[in-house]
């Protein structure tokens, strides 16, 4: 019984990241119909921009990284949807998937020449501490990167549910041209959810960093496609579905690496998605019509 | 200079053989994203066939070719029911639970790939290979089969209210373009020497998947050309060393901006394309003014010209 507690409190802590990176995907697909291919390399910018922060200004502690992390994703995810996303818009999803995922090669071997192609030591930005909740053990840093996503994920429900440009972000997702129709600006709209999400990515990618103490050119392959495809588990329609998928993934990978093998764990997403869509061809909470 | 073009040219052919079975599947509608998935299947199955029960190199070819087949209709069969886009993405975790299964499966090599193949691709194999797909691909391009599978892809209520099965066409075209890159795959595992659970992955198959929306998916020459270009690009880039990658994605990038419909597209006017002379794409029936056609054309189709 410790074992799978254990597990499941595991399984929780890397789901929240799935989660959390799942969402980018999920916010940019559903508002522009865009597979933003390229979110997983924004994570890996911020998570490099909270090592250099971290390292040049180590007085500034866990916020700052998390502050710098946020802001050089943030930026990064402006000029790709700039560049690229917003002439994409409107286009077969699958240019989408290409034009953004030529972004992503050039942004991981840009990376790659900068910092070398080998993961990077992250700058020690919280104690090493154990916490003992009941039968479950973790560290300081498990903890506080669950806390940190879960946090993210509060927001972005709050965002969408109860504030203006969240609102309109919905509308956009339902029917983009009687959204515009009621005077809603979707370029802006569009923006703007690119940015948050890019920010909400650099944010857990420096919580992430320091969690496992490293930095890697490559990181963003290790979520991607996971994340994305919690994204196809879930359906698009709800974003608490999004995160309950990522959170739930994480909890049955951990549970089959304890179980049954470590090796089989990566094959447990994809199980679980051609799984829900032979049943559920909308996914699980149900999708916006195309 | 020689042993430098060598791996090249074959790697260059073998694109080709894998893309125009991509481009025979996707021709009905639904894109595939299994391809390596397909290709490590004729891989492993051919590289067991002569290493472990030691069959000659022509049978195993062809037994992949058949295995590719199998898997092509059973990934047709899961696909069947699923029509939206998001939809088309489960042949994704399909490749990657076959990735996956190879990763762990022992008597294959797991982890480990399986080594010990012996050498027996040579150009003339690829060259056979890739020419007797090339034929494939266009007897198919112009048959009644081929019109009906992009019938189904332009407009899958329209076709089967005239009377194209849905059901069947997708299983013809997965199967056929399947066994193309079944056999693909077996050629190549007997000239790398080496299949890995890796090379199954997502991100091989999507090196096709761009090779084909960078050509241009509305001909069959359009994916040879994306094969041809985007394999030798990488290395007639080798000069600008480590930046080369950098370079391949931005154009990448440029060429789905500024040409979304691909390199190549189809002559809207319906006469046949000739290129010295020889006719290399069938002859059709004049159609429809341009923007009558596109009206129906929901993706993957031709874009209208403004």
């Amino acid at each position: 019984m410790d074992l799978f507690l254990q597990q499941v409190a595991n399984g929780l802590i890397i789901g929240s990241t799935y989660a959390v990176v799942a969402l980018g995907f999920a916010l940019a697909f559903t508002v522009l119909r865009v597979i933003n291919f390229a979110h997983p390399e924004v994570f890996m910018v911020g998570m490099f921009a909270g090592l250099v922060a971290g390292a040049l200004y180590p007085a500034g502690g866990f916020l700052f990284a998390i502050l710098m992390g946020a802001l050089a994703a943030g930026v990064v995810g402006f000029l790709i949807e700039r560049t690229v996303i917003k002439p994409l818009r409107g286009r077969d999803v699958l240019s989408t998937l290409i034009g953004t995922l030529g972004v992503a090669i050039m942004l991981q071997n840009g990376m790659a020449i900068i910092a070398g192609p080998d993961p990077v030591a992250y700058p020690t930005l919280l104690p090493r501490k154990m916490v003992d909740i009941g039968p479950v053990v973790l560290t300081m840093r498990q903890l506080t990167n669950f806390g940190v996503c879960i946090l993210l994920l509060g927001f972005v429900s709050f965002y969408v549910r109860a504030t203006k440009l969240g609102r309109a972000t919905r509308a956009i997702a339902e029917r983009p041209d009687v959204a515009a129709a009621f005077g809603i600006n979707v370029g802006l709209v569009c923006t703007v959810t690119i940015v948050i999400a890019s920010m909400m990515g650099g944010v857990a990618a420096v919580s992430v960093g320091t969690l496992y103490g490293s930095a890697w050119a490559f990181v963003g392959l290790l979520y991607g496609l996971k994340a994305f495809t919690c994204m196809l588990v879930a359906g698009n329609r709800y974003f608490e579905g999004v995160m309950v998928v990522g959170l739930g993934i994480g909890i049955i990978e951990a549970l089959v690496t304890g179980y049954i093998s470590s090796s089989l764990k990566d094959a447990v997403a994809f199980f679980v998605l051609i799984g829900v869509l032979y049943f559920r061809p909308n996914g699980l909470f149900g999708s916006y019509s195309q | 200079m020689y042993s430098f073009l060598e791996p090249i040219f074959i790697f260059t052919l073998l694109s080709i053989m894998q893309v125009l079975g991509l481009y025979i599947t996707a021709m009905s509608g639904q894109l595939s994203m299994a391809t390596a998935a397909i290709a490590g299947v004729g891989a492993y199955l051919s590289a067991i066939l002569t290493v472990k029960m030691g069959w000659g190199f022509p049978p195993a070819i062809l037994m992949a070719g058949l295995a590719g087949a199998v898997v092509g209709v059973v990934l047709a069969f899961i696909t069947l029911r699923m029509r939206d886009f998001i939809l088309k993405l489960t042949t994704i975790a399909f490749g990657e639970a076959l990735a996956v299964l190879a990763f762990n499966w022992d008597y294959i090599g797991g982890a480990n790939s399986f080594t010990g193949i012996a050498p027996q691709t040579t150009i003339v194999t690829c060259l056979v290979g890739t020419l007797v797909a090339l034929y494939v691909t266009w007897r198919f391009d112009g048959s009644r089969l081929g019109f009906a599978a992009r019938a189904i892809r332009d407009d899958p209520i329209a076709a089967t209210a005239m009377g194209v099965s849905l059901g069947q066409l997708r299983c013809v075209t997965f199967a056929l373009g399947a066994t193309i890159i079944g056999i693909a795959g077996a050629i190549q595992a007997h000239y790398v020497l080496v299949v890995s659970p890796h090379d199954l992955g997502f991100f091989v198959s999507l090196n096709f998947i761009i090779f084909l929306l960078f050509g241009g998916i509305q001909t069959m020459w359009g994916p040879v050309l994306g094969a041809i270009l985007l394999t030798a690009l990488p290395e007639a880039l080798r000069f600008a060393k480590e930046y080369r990658l950098i370079v391949y994605g931005l154009i990448i990038v440029l060429v789905i901006l500024k040409r979304p419909q691909g390199l190549m597209t189809r002559t809207p006017t319906g006469r046949a394309k000739k290129l010295f002379g020889f006719i290399i794409s069938p002859e059709r029936p004049p159609q429809a003014p341009a923007h009558v056609k596109h009206e129906f054309n929901t993706e993957a189709g031709a874009q209208p010209k403004s």
